[in-house]
């Protein structure tokens, strides 16, 4: 979590990077980039300090759960054990089987969410930076319209993210043309 | 106390937006009253997928006003966030998809084509808790004012395209919007199988408009589709969008006859000893008391709030216009059942407009034979979608992972390779379906919420896998590699609560949407419907609001 544009108040250190390390494993980085390069923990942590303080609980919650079903598992916590036991873990919350964390389910599926919001979301909510997660899956962004259909062809267009405020029409064709 | 008028709008949405169009073009003071604000252009213009479609905020005032929901009686309550019901001047015509197919002539007799004529005794459907009735008019009725609506808001289609719709005097304004992928396998594929899909009517233009004579003249010219694809929770930043603010509500106000007041929250229908309304009582913006009187009072709201507002007024417990004690009885909303394909061969590119498309009747209402299937009535099926990443994220096949590595794959190479037939299933009204008040949540300004209580049936249920399967094989027949149908838990296009009928004893208002109890106080929208069909609600909505005016206004007996 290293973006200025975080304020970082209601995520410790600690939580922001599990965060990090859960959202690597739910959208892993391959041979392309994936939750870690396109700036989940930005945009969770601008999410609870702008959007939905009442979720820093269950995050709060959450990642301690992580950390102490890690170490009952596997005897270490969340961030010191192999992807694949972390993998484990975070099928355990899925599933809602964490013995001591009723809200594992929920919590997972709101990590889940945000994770993908996270990716392929718009910009300016502080994930998917340089569109990344749009370029990734073939969606060019926000276009004006299309003039064209491409039936059954790529769209070969650059993506375009639009910014608040929203622009005029003119300067937005400037953009996207 | 507010200055007297002759009518008193509650709610501008689609219905208010006509109704003050045409009762302030007669010459009447006319007070709009609307909860929400209007909509600045940068409020509605943003394609922004996290506010819109995560966060479900096009408007910040839809978080403070949640409705409770539950799926029966005795069953726990939560609290549902939605922008369905919009709070904001146009109201749901912002943020809808422009789905604007008028019902059938067949749709509004139910009771008589399907009841009496043994239909269901011969599909061997079992028809325990609902409730069906016919309406107290017909499709020849309302066909003047479908027309009315589709040449003043505009609509794109092509008459002559679907076999089973009732007739018409004239054709559509606009031609059908531009084919896109989906549309085009659709089309190919529902032919291929003998049935008959057509272009599905829009409210969104295909080309530059404006209305020619003889429709109301003031109504300004706007451009066509720039195909976006983004119509659905989204409002329109090209206003091709058949939304009131670009349309009706400049033509009302030009008149002058029209007092529009945003962020005003009615709370009550007030009524002198005569038992007639003479008004309302709403909070203004700084959250004072207002009293408003009026000599008509229409009800133009969705229909969770028209409901709320009858039970809030009158005497006693039952509320206002309640003698049959039919208010909130027989909701019904239309089931979400999907089937989706995803392609190796063929790129869709779903994101790209128009959202609509196509659509086909042959499994709606009485167009096919119900013999020993188990259910009455049917759906309309058609190609529908809602292209951004955030909206297809969670669009996954049944036993494939929903993270990781394999997901992210997965999601990579078929995000441009898929598409969706939806079905829009008419769902039959069943008296355990209801809105009543909340006894326990309040919403900001201390009204009860409206609380739903809403589970679909053995009609819907038994219709859903039968016409699944026909999407599931018109979905093959395209070509697709993955195929398989979900139906969401989740109602959506809500009808029903304030039944319209020639009876008093089994309706709440008459076939010009005027209570029975309190002749001067029309209840207009969606929840009159006796039946919901399997089209959308909106241009039924629009005909009756446009009947009801032309009602108003030649009423002495009203205004006198």
């Amino acid at each position: 979590m290293s973006e200025k544009t975080s304020k970082g108040i209601t995520l410790i250190r600690h939580h922001a990077a599990i965060v990090e390390a859960a959202a690597a494993r739910i959208f892993p980085t391959t041979s392309t980039p994936g939750a870690t390069e396109a700036g989940v923990t930005n945009y969770v942590s601008r999410l609870l300090t702008e959007a939905y303080p009442s979720l820093a609980g269950l995050y709060r919650n959450g990642c301690r759960a992580f950390d102490r079903h890690a170490k009952r598992r596997f005897g270490l916590g969340f961030l010191r054990i192999p992807e694949s036991n972390q993998d484990a873990v975070l099928t355990d919350f899925e599933a809602g089987q964490v013995p001591d964390f009723k809200q594992a389910s929920e919590f997972f599926e709101t990590l889940r969410s945000h994770t993908m919001e996270g990716i392929l979301g718009e910009p300016a909510y502080g994930g998917n930076r340089d569109m990344i997660g749009w370029k990734l899956v073939g969606f060019p962004g926000h276009q004006f319209g299309y003039s064209d259909s491409y039936i059954n062809r790529p769209v070969d267009l650059e993506p375009v993210a639009v910014d608040r405020p929203y622009p005029k029409e003119e300067d937005w064709r400037g953009k996207s043309r | 106390m507010a200055n007297p008028v002759d009518v008193c709008i509650v709610g501008m949405g689609a219905v208010g937006g006509i109704m003050a169009k045409e009762l302030a073009t007669a010459g009447l003071k006319v007070v709009g009253l609307e909860r929400g604000p209007m909509l600045e252009f940068e409020n509605y213009a943003y394609k922004d997928s996290i506010r819109a479609i995560s966060r479900r905020d096009l408007e910040e005032r839809v978080k403070h006003e949640p409705i409770s929901i539950r799926p029966k009686k005795g069953t726990k309550t939560r609290l549902q966030y939605t922008t369905s019901p919009s709070n904001n001047v146009g109201g749901g015509l912002m943020i809808w998809t422009g789905s604007a197919t008028r019902f059938l002539p067949d749709d509004f007799k139910v009771y008589t084509n399907d009841v009496q004529s043994g239909n269901a005794k011969r599909a061997g459907a079992d028809l325990k808790g609902y409730n069906i009735a016919d309406w107290p008019i017909t499709y020849d009725d309302l066909e003047p004012y479908y027309e009315r609506f589709e040449w003043e808001m505009g609509v794109s289609g092509k008459a002559e395209s679907n076999p089973f719709a009732g007739p018409r005097k004239k054709g559509y304004p606009l031609p059908p919007l531009r084919p896109s992928t989906r549309t085009k396998l659709f089309g190919e594929a529902t032919l291929r199988l003998g049935y008959h899909a057509y272009e599905t009517p829009q409210g969104i233009l295909s080309q530059a408009y404006k209305p020619p004579e003889p429709y109301d003249q003031r109504i300004p010219e706007r451009r066509g589709c720039v195909y976006c694809g983004q119509c659905n929770n989204y409002g329109c930043h090209v206003q091709a969008k058949t939304s009131s603010p670009f349309t009706v509500i400049p033509a009302a106000l030009e008149t002058g006859n029209l007092d529009l007041r945003t962020r005003c929250k009615v709370f009550r229908v007030n009524t002198g000893h005569d038992g007639r309304t003479n008004g309302v009582s709403y909070f203004d913006p700084d959250g004072k008391i207002v009293e408003q009187s009026a000599k008509v009072v229409i009800l133009g709201g969705f229909l969770y709030e028209n409901i709320r507002l009858l039970l809030l007024s009158g005497e006693g417990k039952k509320g206002l216009a309640n003698s049959s004690g039919l208010v909130g009885h027989a909701i019904m909303a239309h089931g979400d059942v999907r089937t989706t394909g995803l392609f190796d061969d063929t790129i869709i590119n779903g994101f790209i407009g128009p959202n609509g498309g196509m659509r086909m009747d042959d499994f709606n209402a009485n167009n096919f034979d119900h013999t020993g299937l188990g259910f009455i009535r049917g759906a309309t099926v058609g190609t529908s979608g809602g292209g951004t990443p955030i909206e297809r994220c969670d669009v996954i096949p049944p036993g494939w992972p929903r993270w990781g590595e394999k997901y992210k794959e997965n999601l990579t190479r078929y995000y441009t390779r898929c598409f969706d037939i939806g079905m829009h299933p008419e769902t039959l009204p069943h008296k355990d379906n209801v809105v009543d008040l909340d006894p326990l949540r309040k919403d900001e300004w201390g009204i009860p919420l409206p609380r739903v209580t809403f589970s679909f049936h053995q009609n819907e249920h038994q219709m859903w896998r039968y016409i699944g399967e026909k999407c599931e094989g018109i979905m093959r027949e395209t070509g697709a590699s993955h195929v398989w149908t979900k139906p969401s838990k989740r109602g959506s296009r809500w009808a029903g609560g304030v039944r319209m009928g020639d009876d008093p004893k089994k309706s709440v208002v008459n076939g010009y949407c005027q209570a029975h109890d309190v002749e001067n106080l029309f209840v207009v929208g969606s929840a009159v419907f006796p039946s919901m069909t399997g089209y959308a609600a909106t241009p039924t909505v629009s005909a009756l609001a446009y009947r009801a005016a032309e009602y108003i206004k030649s009423s002495d007996k009203l205004l006198g």
